[in-house]
């Protein structure tokens, strides 16, 4: 029942070590919970820069160091698709307790919307899910060009993966910029809460997306691809898809 | 490389391991002092260690917040997990080992966040529940609460994702599903659930410092939110959190109970199949047992109180399966075998204290009342703590190659059990003669002086007894005899590499024929 492949096997028995997990999680103290609090519990901007000055270096060098180290190691390769499976699992958990305090309120409220709400565009969010699905179908062929051992196509491919994202990003930024500006807020009534916190979930699964391809990408353009991480990397873009349509029939039209 | 760095940057499951037991130790140590605080404030009527309220509530924050999220949880799926899943099911490691590192380092982070609660100024003090509205609007650092939980959940996520695809991929040739050890079955059942929860809880954390520092009005009524939504969310949690701990510590009793009964385990499939699918299958529709008094429509409280008092029977049969294995078994007395025992007790006298509060006539008079604090201290808090010294106790002689001392270890169990009973059965008794919990002091209910003196001494005898144990293993593990490949006798696979494993765990990953059983002990 092993999958293990047989180059780990040979391994000469020694304590094996890597710095990176440490410092990516000392980096993660100063980012968030010690600038979060510097910043909103005790107002001290200054003391919140500096932290995220200490701890944004510290995560960024210790991703890289990691997937330096991931690119030349065998373990657990071919396991992370599986392994993705389960994290997304936890991933839909997220979405499904934020949407549930969403049905919560809506559906116990008097009037819905509430007052001081807004119309919401009708058209954006449709060339949003264009773009969307339009991403997932470039990540599934890019995935298959490395398949066919085309290189060049498959970096090709992700990059304009990427673009797609970038796009759908912008237009989520100029919708929010327009909807601040007709006075719709997190504050003014709890469909302004439920709005932004779950389009900007969603947002930010698809920054840690874009992410992820960053470091497909920056390997890849020296020539370093691992196949596994590829296919994992695309499936979180399938589900980060997915989970759009839910966002869009749930908060833009109902 | 210095041996130093080869442990706080080690990758390998064993050091991993303990790297969790001892940060797990450290924050037991840290939230049992707080108990011990609470419990000195109660010995009089009026302020007698503190005079400040808040600083009580402080107390009430860290003890429970460090003991579940610091303690119990990262014992049981981080330290006992990690040591013995890869060992048990005959794998070199895990299947990620860095990320294994990466788990263990965020979960000191936590720890360091719960700790700076004593030296940042307004530290939280709103419970290990955090409650809406008073946690959006009270002056203490909601915000590291949120970032403790986050932070320990996220390590407990990525943990969950390493340990199944571990399992289910990583398993030894010939390791079929009905040969792993029932706590290997107990770990991934706490595992599934861990990864299918906690991101409930981080969501319902995260939307009360929203509330708080960002101006959303989840839980402002005055904006069209509902405070409910909070106890639902959080509830839907930290309910199966029950059996996240429950499942890990009843899986350590099994593999002590069954090596030192000398038996085989009772019903093995029953155990598996009914008794741990059973709690996985059941455990996300009981929460809201914990909202009884909230008001609900009747339907909801009736169908729950029917669910609640459903699960106690696959609960049941993973304790029958224990009864089951001590029948016929040749018993003997170890350290390890006393703790273990200890926890059917106490679970026991636990689990029937739960059925008058999951029945909704007679909850209304218990809730809120030390009777509650007592019974999930006795099913939950000492019964998985006594099960993860039990353990460590157990492995001791695997982990470090050497033994502790017996006798010390044996007394320490009966301080600590005398301590135990003095505690909890007294705290349910005024619990039901109307004694409310969470009070920093109790002017209104004089009665019960006495009884809170007897308590607090009952709990000094608990911390004594825990101290003993922790002594016992640093001198143990510093100057013990030398411990031999397998000193228990047991069948488990776990044992039959060499004390303490070396790295990668065994010369060639073993094989597993077809007749092996972890639990093959000759049958009487």
């Amino acid at each position: 029942m092993s999958h293990e492949p047989s180059a780990h096997a040979a391994h000469a028995p020694e304590w094996e070590v890597s710095v990176w997990p440490f410092v990516i999680s000392f980096g993660i103290l100063f980012a968030l919970p010690v600038a979060f609090a510097f910043k909103f519990v005790y107002g001290l901007s200054f003391a919140a820069i500096l932290a995220l000055g200490i701890g944004t270096p510290m995560i960024v060098a210790g991703i890289a160091g990691w997937v330096k180290e991931g690119l030349g190691s065998h373990h657990g390769a071919g396991l992370a698709f599986p392994a993705m499976g389960w994290f997304i699992l936890a991933e839909a958990m997220i979405f499904l307790s934020m949407f549930a305090a969403y049905w919560f309120n809506r559906l116990t409220a008097e009037a819905w919307p509430p007052a001081g709400s807004v119309e919401l565009p009708r058209i954006m969010p449709l060339v949003m899910t264009v773009v969307l699905v339009a991403s997932s179908l470039t990540i599934h062929h890019a995935e298959a060009l490395l398949h066919a051992g085309k290189r060049a196509g498959f970096v090709n491919w992700l990059v304009l993966t990427m673009l797609l994202g970038a796009v759908f990003l912008g237009m989520s930024a100029y919708e929010w910029n327009h909807l601040i500006h007709q006075d719709f807020t997190t504050d003014t009534n709890v469909f302004g809460t439920v709005f932004y916190s779950i389009t900007g979930l969603h947002g930010s699964h698809v920054i840690v997306g874009l992410g992820i391809f960053i470091a497909l990408l920056l390997p890849a353009l020296r020539g370093k691809v691992n196949t596994p991480f590829v296919k994992t990397a695309s499936l979180y873009w399938h589900f980060v898809d997915i989970i759009w349509f839910f966002v869009v029939s749930q908060v833009y039209y109902w | 490389m210095n041996t130093w760095k080869e442990w706080i940057f080690t990758t390998d499951h064993k050091r991993v391991g303990v790297l969790y037991l001892i940060g797990s130790l450290a924050a037991f140590g840290v939230a049992g002092i707080m108990a011990l605080l609470m419990r000195w404030e109660l010995t009089s009527i009026g302020p007698t260690l503190t005079e400040n309220p808040s600083t009580y509530n402080v107390w009430l924050y860290a003890h429970g917040a460090v003991m579940i999220l610091g303690f119990q949880i990262p014992a049981l799926t981080g330290f006992f997990a990690n040591y013995c899943i890869p060992l048990m099911i005959g794998a070199k490691d895990v299947a990620f080992p860095r990320l294994n590192a990466f788990s263990v380092w965020l979960f000191y982070v936590g720890i360091v966040l719960a700790v700076l609660t004593f030296f940042i100024p307004d530290p939280p003090d709103i419970m290990w529940t955090a409650y809406p509205p008073y946690s959006t609007i009270t002056s203490g650092n909601t915000a590291f609460y949120t970032f403790t939980v986050l932070i320990l959940g996220f390590a407990s996520i990525l943990g969950g994702v390493n340990f199944l695809t571990t399992v289910a991929y990583m398993r030894a040739p010939g390791m079929s599903w009905n040969k792993l050890n029932i706590f290997v079955w107990c770990t991934v059942a706490a595992f599934v659930l861990q990864l299918i929860f906690v991101p409930v809880l981080g969501t319902a954390v995260t939307l009360i410092s929203f509330d708080k520092y960002l101006g959303t009005s989840f839980f402002d009524p005055a904006r069209g939110g509902d405070v409910l939504i909070y106890q639902n969310l959080f509830w839907f949690y930290s309910h199966p959190a029950v059996y996240v701990i429950f499942l890990p510590f009843i899986g350590v009793v099994y593999e002590i109970v069954a090596t030192f009964a000398r038996n085989r385990v009772f019903n093995y499939k029953m155990v598996v199949y009914g008794g741990i699918f059973g709690i996985v299958g059941l455990s996300g529709v009981v929460w809201v047992h914990h909202l009884y008094v909230t008001g609900m429509a009747d339907w909801i409280r009736i169908g729950q109180m029917v669910t609640t008092l459903l699960i106690s029977v696959p609960v049941g049969f993973t304790v029958i399966g224990l009864v089951g294995t001590l029948y016929k078994g040749a018993i003997s007395f170890e350290t390890p075998m006393l703790y273990a025992l200890g926890v059917i007790f106490l679970f026991l006298i636990g689990g029937l204290t739960g059925i008058p509060l999951a029945i909704t006539s007679l909850t209304l008079h218990l809730s809120d009342t030390y009777y509650v604090v007592g019974h999930f201290h006795y099913v939950m808090a000492v019964a998985g703590t006594f099960a993860i010294f039990g353990g460590v106790y157990y492995w001791f002689p695997k982990i470090t190659g050497r033994m502790y001392s017996e006798t010390m270890g044996k007394l320490g169990f009966w301080i600590t059990f005398a301590g135990t009973n003095v505690v909890f059965w007294i705290m349910m008794d005024i619990g039901v003669k109307g004694m409310p919990r969470r009070y920093f002091d109790y002017a209104h209910f004089p009665q019960f002086e006495n009884a809170h003196q007897w308590m607090t001494g009952g709990a000094a005898l608990i911390g004594v007894g825990f101290a003993l144990a922790v002594i016992n293993w640093i001198v143990g593990a510093a100057r013990g005899a030398k411990a031999a490949d397998n000193p228990w006798g047991s069948q488990s696979l776990e044992w039959t590499t060499q004390t303490p494993p070396p790295p990668g765990n065994w010369k060639d990953v073993p094989t597993i024929r077809e007749e092996w059983d972890p639990y093959a002990y000759a049958q009487r």
